[in-house]
């Protein structure tokens, strides 16, 4: 794996551990924003210096595939939850577990990946030496929607959850990436619309008090 | 042969639906569309009911219709599905007419959205690509839970979201497993996916991850346990007709879970395959119907008398043998079609007398007649009571896990497993029949005696699907000539 795609996971990955810490909503979007942005970079570079280099039809569709992707990935959804945001409250909460046993927590389920990682490097086939790194991503997204009870956060977290595949999503066929891209919004709008609409009805977003009062 | 009839059962209701959609702008149209709305969405579901018709007679003949480009085919592996599927639409759209009333969707956007599942669900199962599947499950997420947002009420957003969070993580497991799938084989179409697999027999434990991915990924879509989480949520939250189009949904996915799952047991036949997915399969059986016998709530009732169902369905099937296959997909339409006669028939007791709840419910056999026979006659069916259809589902499945077990673990593994099978289809059927002791039987209620009688849109459909009950009953030829095997 080559240095630059390396630190940009790394990167994606501390983003993605942090917002299992943050307080409001507004910065759990940020991280998802930021680990979006990271995670499809790389891609996105390669193929902007393909588009430069080649100067061919092919590259250009490329670069354009992967900038909506990007894009919509690291600008549009985060701005559809920010808007569910808006129209609710930014809640300002904890995770349901103490701060210190989520860092223990999130250490020891980024200690075992790597240790998986270290373990299963030589017999993973090539294109799949990120499948680790994109696993250890979705866990702490995973572990980000079990400790938080702002649908909100949930919602970033089911998003950070599937940008984790990103580095295997860019092998996808390219006339994929339009239909992925509409389902993934699609999804996002449909979760923001049935939050707005429970906010009315219980007022709160808390899916805690949710349960209570049903 | 090359076929347009797959596509164009996609394509009709699709298209009917964005029909819908354009009305929306134009609100001076806004009072002459609630008006034929729901013929509106009879039209696009008879419509597409008429199309799959027409491509069984071809299917019949020993044809395979295919459109290669887009990975679509429809043979004697989905065609009951598909049949199926297209006729549980047809009818709780006529049910639909005097049940539905209204929600949160405005019904230009609800017919939208009903017709696009319809397409999902037919796309399921006629597609032959990884990443179609994919796509395919990912749209019925987003369809069914602006669905059960539509119910008005507290209850169906809370559910709605459970049913989205866990539903949508599920569909990153079937994209992670396509995604292997795709970049180990570099290809996602499944025939081609069958003849690359020396790749995958190279890394079986990826071979594995992939099969774990679909089996957790469709697993939750379909209910089993332990994904299930969501369903007993979704039945009471959802609104009857919309209960009854989310029938079809297990027929679809379940298939689905097949179609990916079989290709990789032809690859690689691996025992832990079969374990995993029968394993599954039986757990969701027996919890699925001791969860089911203490409800109160009649829906909740019949959410776990689903997953019980679900999980035979998917017992049957993960034997993964030919025989297994026909009596799987035979207990899957069975199955399906009885239960959306159940749903439809509690639905409209539900719409006359405003509870689920059991204990408040009874006497209502004078009111309802027609509504009872038909819950019972598909209650008997779906507990496998002769001569109904059911009968000849239970028959085929316990033929075949007893044929199944006795090679694999001798006479007294097969016929303990057969007690154990008996065993759960009593208790369905002891919780089925005293549902249809509380709710239709002894005297009513002060309140009760002035519920008004079911109108003919409502009972009808019902009484078709007991009707069939009793048909397939005694002629089970008709529904085993609509299933082959691969």
């Amino acid at each position: 794996m080559e240095i630059i795609v390396l630190g940009s996971l790394v990167i994606s990955v501390v983003a993605t551990a942090l917002a299992c810490f943050t307080r409001n909503t507004r910065q759990t979007v940020r991280f998802l924003s930021v680990q979006a942005a990271t995670i499809g970079f790389v891609e996105l570079m390669y193929c902007l210096i393909n588009l430069l280099v080649g100067l061919h039809f092919e590259a250009l569709i490329d670069f354009f595939a992967t900038f909506a992707e990007w894009f919509s990935c690291a600008i549009v959804i985060p701005l559809i939850i920010y808007w569910g945001m808006i129209k609710t409250e930014n809640v300002t909460d904890k995770p349901v577990i103490s701060i210190r046993k989520a860092t223990i927590l999130v250490v020891a389920i980024a200690g075992s990946y790597i240790i998986l990682w270290i373990g299963r490097l030589f017999s993973l086939p090539v294109k799949l030496d990120v499948l680790p790194v994109s696993m250890l991503m979705f866990s702490l997204s995973v572990f980000l929607m079990a400790t938080r009870r702002d649908p909100l956060k949930i919602l970033v977290g089911l998003n950070m959850a599937e940008n984790a595949l990103y580095p295997l999503l860019a092998e996808s066929p390219i006339s994929l990436v339009p239909v992925m891209l509409a389902l993934m919004i699609f999804v996002n709008i449909v979760g923001v619309f049935v939050i707005i609409e429970a906010y009315r009805e219980y007022g709160t977003l808390s899916i805690t008090e949710w349960r209570w009062t049903s | 042969m090359y076929s347009l009839l797959p596509l164009l059962s996609l394509v009709v209701p699709f298209f009917i639906g964005i029909l819908h959609l354009f009305t929306y702008p134009f609100w001076f149209l806004e009072s002459f569309f609630k008006k034929i709305a729901k013929t509106a969405l009879l039209f696009g579901t008879s419509l597409t009911l008429l199309l799959v018709l027409s491509m069984v007679p071809y299917i019949l003949a020993g044809e395979v219709l295919e459109v290669p480009q887009l990975s679509l085919c429809a043979d004697l592996t989905n065609i009951a599905g598909i049949v199926s599927v297209a006729l549980i639409f047809f009818l709780t759209s006529i049910y639909n007419i005097k049940a539905e009333k209204g929600g949160r969707l405005k019904p230009s956007i609800y017919n939208f959205f009903l017709l696009l599942f319809l397409c999902c669900m037919l796309g399921l199962l006629l597609s032959r690509d990884l990443f179609g599947i994919y796509l395919f499950v990912e749209l019925t997420v987003g369809v069914s839970v602006i669905l059960v947002a539509h119910a008005p009420g507290k209850l169906s957003t809370e559910a709605a979201f459970k049913y989205l969070i866990i539903t949508a993580i599920s569909a990153i497991f079937v994209l992670l497993g396509t995604l292997i799938v795709f970049m180990l084989t570099g290809t996602s179409n499944i025939s081609a996916v069958i003849a690359n697999g020396d790749v995958l027999i190279e890394n079986p434990h990826l071979l594995m991850l992939v099969v774990a991915c679909f089996i957790i990924g469709l697993g939750a879509d379909i209910g089993l346990i332990p994904f299930h989480g969501w369903l007993p949520d979704v039945f009471p939250a959802s609104t009857p007709t919309i209960n009854g189009f989310f029938c079809a949904e297990p027929i679809a996915l379940i298939l689905t879970l097949y179609t990916l799952i079989h290709p990789f047991y032809t690859i690689y036949p691996s025992d832990i395959i079969i374990v995993l997915v029968v394993g599954v399969g039986l757990v969701s059986m027996i919890f699925g119907a001791l969860l089911a016998y203490p409800q109160k709530d009649f829906m909740r009732m019949i959410a776990y008398c689903s997953i019980d169902e679900f999980g035979h369905i998917v017992f049957a099937l993960g034997l993964l043998t030919s025989m297994s296959f026909i009596a799987g997909q035979y207990y899957l339409v069975n199955s399906a079609l009885m239960k959306t006669g159940m749903i439809l028939s509690l639905g409209s007791v539900f719409i006359s007398t405003g509870t689920r709840n059991m204990d408040s419910l009874g006497g209502l056999f004078g009111k309802m007649n027609k509504t009872a026979l038909s819950y019972i006659i598909c209650a008997l069916s779906l507990t496998g009571v002769p001569p109904l259809s059911g009968f000849y589902a239970k028959w085929l499945l316990y033929n075949t896990a007893y044929d199944f077990l006795l090679h694999l673990g001798g006479i007294f593994t097969a016929v303990s497993a057969l007690i154990l099978l008996v065993c759960i289809s009593m208790i369905s059927f002891i919780f089925l029949l005293r549902s249809f002791h509380r709710i239709f039987m002894g005297q009513p209620t002060e309140n009760l005696k002035k519920v008004n009688k079911v109108h003919l849109t409502m009972w009808l459909p019902t009484i078709i699907l007991a009707a069939t009950a009793i048909l397939v009953g005694l002629q089970p030829n008709i529904l085993l000539s609509l299933i082959g095997t691969a």
